[in-house]
């Protein structure tokens, strides 16, 4: 690779967190339609299918034309799309509320923390262990360089991950307190409790991805978790998937563990004093949380960009046409299968009690996963 | 060095679960319930104090709004209590349609209890399953009396029309589809291990609380006590009936819950029942244009999906208006053994026990 000059590192850098960033608002309010229209079929409805408006202009010609699609076997399933636009214009424009007996400043940085914390973790997350494409010669500045696949390849990739992540915590707990009312207060010290005791089995999990890769390099751990294992780290893989992937649940506040939010008791939970775009923040923060969540679980344990998961791909040769190599489009698949996921689970089962979680992260989870770290040190002891 | 206090918290009378307009002042301790007081009358109408300005057929009007998921068996208590007062009898074809609808009544009744109790708990699409069903029993209302929730549907001395053309098809493709859809909630539920770990132990009241505290209905029978009115003192046409009274014996929101779904598969049978052995014959008493009662009183009660539903009358000489008009609210008197049930559990089984004491604020306020 030619060495970059300064301004080509930071226009380069500029250019790909302005494209995670817009992945990331195609595919949050995607995910909200998606949420709306999933758990609508699961439920025997068909969900949105139109948006509040006049009858004529925009909103007007946008429903005759939902009208109309609901006559067309497949194109039905995608009316009730342009309400994702409609949300955010909703949230924009709701007038603002902040309770006169709220901490002002604690209550404005709380949201904020939330989204932040889990837009930043995106610097980390690799789609693509190499270039995406080059850019043509006639650019200026970035002409001829290469647009990778991850905004910077850090050698604790993992660590910067984790730790960023787990500050999204005091956005809930902050906002929960500064709200000075007492249902927020509930949620928020139920989430305080719930988020660090789960973020104990969540990062036990990843340490099996760690120690058979012996790399904590997102690029580096996956393609080892995914080309060369051994068949015995297949179970353990497996195992840690399912463990991370709970964990996920409760990073997420997603049923069966929303906890924080759970609206048939706390009404709205931490936030229950919220509106206007502060609750957006939060709102998206949480969906963001979810592809987090699941970009994590497909890189480490499923394989990342590379078509099998739970180190399988070991057993195809490098040189298979198409499915032998690394792919984007089978990262975003995983990325995509775990997020509905998320919703399937949130259209079948009810929510546990606050007691019931704590005890499963004690009692079943951390021991659970104590030993597949062990199992998986053995394995890694094995390969060396 | 540490303060300690202890939190009250309102729950209620705008909180998502409390169905309706129910507020409990709960003391929290942490989490847990110290005290709960239930504080009730956000819905008051004074239905009784109305029907006694009304005649005996305006009243059954306002049957229908006191528990409105059951407004047809409201309907049935009042019907029966007045021709008890007046000593009315009911012809038997009529009987067996009444016994009809207010069993439909109780499945609908069911299906809002279990739709309302899953969610709660965090369950929604079965919600959206039983509202399915539910609205198919409207339906063969609203076939019936052109209203789909506050029905009206019987009068003093029978009903107003016999059912009408069709309407036996429709129960038969109903009564065919209906028991595979209770198995679908139970796929949904009654394995599923939140749910059980959610509900299993949770809400106990013991059989000697729950007579102490004179809750009936399914609570009660969830207990292990098998009163049902309609076999212990049997009304409209439940004397020539086949079907067990379902009970168990933890007492928990569990057993709660296994016994209204047994009900339910219990209801359509006597549907099958009443279907099959409809009788040939007028669908009316002769009755005079006005009632004018004698002094005389009467309590007449009634197997609600709720619990016992008594209606207590006391007529005056030659008044069109019953003298005095009392209600054995079943969700009223099972309310109060709420707190019993809450003390010492955490906030989210008292979500659980609401849900599972099946309140309606309609006939608990009145």
């Amino acid at each position: 690779m030619q060495t970059m000059t300064l301004s080509q590192t930071c226009a380069m850098a500029i250019l790909q967190a302005v494209a995670v960033v817009i992945f990331i608002f195609i595919v949050v309010p995607l995910t909200t339609f998606a949420e709306r229209k999933v758990l609508g079929y699961l439920q025997d409805r068909l969900g949105a299918t139109r948006i509040a408006g006049s009858r004529n202009g925009l909103t007007g010609a946008l429903n005759r034309g939902m009208w109309w699609m609901g006559k067309v076997p497949m194109l039905s399933i995608l009316r009730g799309l342009p309400m994702f636009i409609g949300d955010i214009v909703k949230l924009l424009t709701k007038e603002d509320i902040i309770p006169d007996k709220a901490d002002r400043a604690i209550f404005i940085i709380a949201p904020a923390l939330s989204m932040i914390a889990s837009v930043v973790v995106f610097a980390a997350i690799s789609f693509y262990p190499g270039a995406l494409f080059t850019f043509p010669k006639f650019v200026p500045i970035v002409g001829g360089l290469p647009f990778s696949g991850f905004i910077t390849d850090m050698n604790v990739g993992l660590l910067f991950i984790l730790g960023i992540a787990s500050v999204g915590v005091y956005g809930i707990v902050l906002g929960a307190w500064a709200s000075n009312s007492k249902y927020p207060l509930l949620g928020g010290l139920r989430s305080a409790a719930q988020i660090v005791s789960y973020e104990v089995p969540l990062t036990l999990s990843l340490l099996v991805p760690v120690v058979l890769a012996g790399s904590l390099n997102f690029n580096e751990m996956t393609r080892m978790v995914a080309t060369r294992m051994p068949i015995w780290a297949v179970p353990l893989l497996f195992v840690g998937f399912f463990v991370y992937f709970t964990c996920g649940f409760a990073e997420t506040n997603r049923i069966p563990f929303d906890m924080p939010e759970a609206e048939n008791e706390l009404v709205a939970g931490f936030h229950t004093e919220y509106s206007g775009m502060k609750f957006g923040f939060f709102y998206l923060a949480e969906y963001i949380n979810m592809i987090v969540v699941s970009a994590l679980a497909s890189a480490f344990f499923l394989g990342g960009p590379f078509l099998l998961p739970f180190g399988l791909q070991s057993f195809v040769p490098a040189a298979t046409p198409f499915i032998g190599g690394p792919n984007v489009i089978w990262f975003l698949l995983k990325i995509f299968f775990l997020l509905f996921t998320f919703i399937w689970v949130r259209g079948t089962i009810p929510r546990y009690r606050y007691d019931q979680i704590m005890a499963i992260a004690w009692k079943y989870l951390i021991p659970f996963t104590l030993v597949d770290v062990a199992l998986a040190a053995a394995v890694r002891f094995y390969m060396a | 060095m540490f303060k300690n206090e202890e939190m009250e918290i309102n729950m209620g009378p705008q909180h998502p679960s409390t169905h309706g307009v129910l507020r409990l002042k709960l003391k929290l301790d942490g989490e847990v319930v110290t005290q709960c007081r239930p504080v009730i009358g956000y819905l008051h109408r004074g239905v009784e104090k109305i029907c006694e300005n009304k005649t005996f057929f305006q009243g059954q009007v306002w049957t229908d709004r006191m528990d409105y998921t059951s407004a047809v068996a409201n309907n049935l208590g009042w019907a029966e209590a007045v021709e008890k007062l007046f000593g009315v009898t009911v012809p038997r074809r009529a009987q067996y349609i009444r016994t009809m609808l207010t069993e439909f009544n109780r499945l609908a009744s069911h299906l809002i209890w279990l739709a309302t109790h899953a969610l709660d708990i965090g369950a929604m699409t079965v919600f959206l399953y039983t509202f399915r069903e539910r609205e198919a029993i409207l339906d063969l209302f609203e076939a019936f009396c052109g209203a789909r929730l506050t029905t009206t549907a019987f009068r003093i001395g029978g009903l107003r029309e016999d059912l009408p053309p069709g309407f036996e098809k429709m129960v038969r493709t109903f009564l065919a589809r209906f028991p595979d859809c209770i198995e679908e909630y139970e796929s949904l539920l009654t394995e599923n291990r939140i749910w059980k770990k959610r509900t299993i132990g949770i809400g106990k009241l013991s059989a000697e609380d729950a007579i102490a505290m004179g809750v009936t209905g399914p609570v009660l029978r969830a207990a292990g006590v098998a009163y049902d009115i309609r076999k212990a003192f049997p009304y409209a046409a439940y004397a020539e009936m086949d079907f067990e009274i379902p009970t168990r014996t933890e007492a928990d929101t569990y057993a709660r819950y296994q016994v209204r779904l047994a009900e339910m598969r219990q209801s359509t049978r006597i549907i099958q029942q009443c279907l099959d052995g409809l009788p040939e014959g007028p669908v009316m008493a002769k009755l005079p244009k006005v009632l004018r009662s004698e002094v005389n009183e009467v309590y007449h009660p009634t197997e609600c999906p709720k619990g016992e539903l008594g209606y207590y009358l006391v007529g005056e000489k030659g008044s069109t208006n019953p003298y005095r008009f009392h209600v054995r609210a079943p969700g009223f008197i099972n309310l109060q053994a709420l707190p019993m049930m809450v003390k010492g559990s955490l906030v989210a089984d008292v979500i659980a026990t609401i849900g599972t004491l099946d309140v309606v604020l309609g006939e608990i306020d009145r």
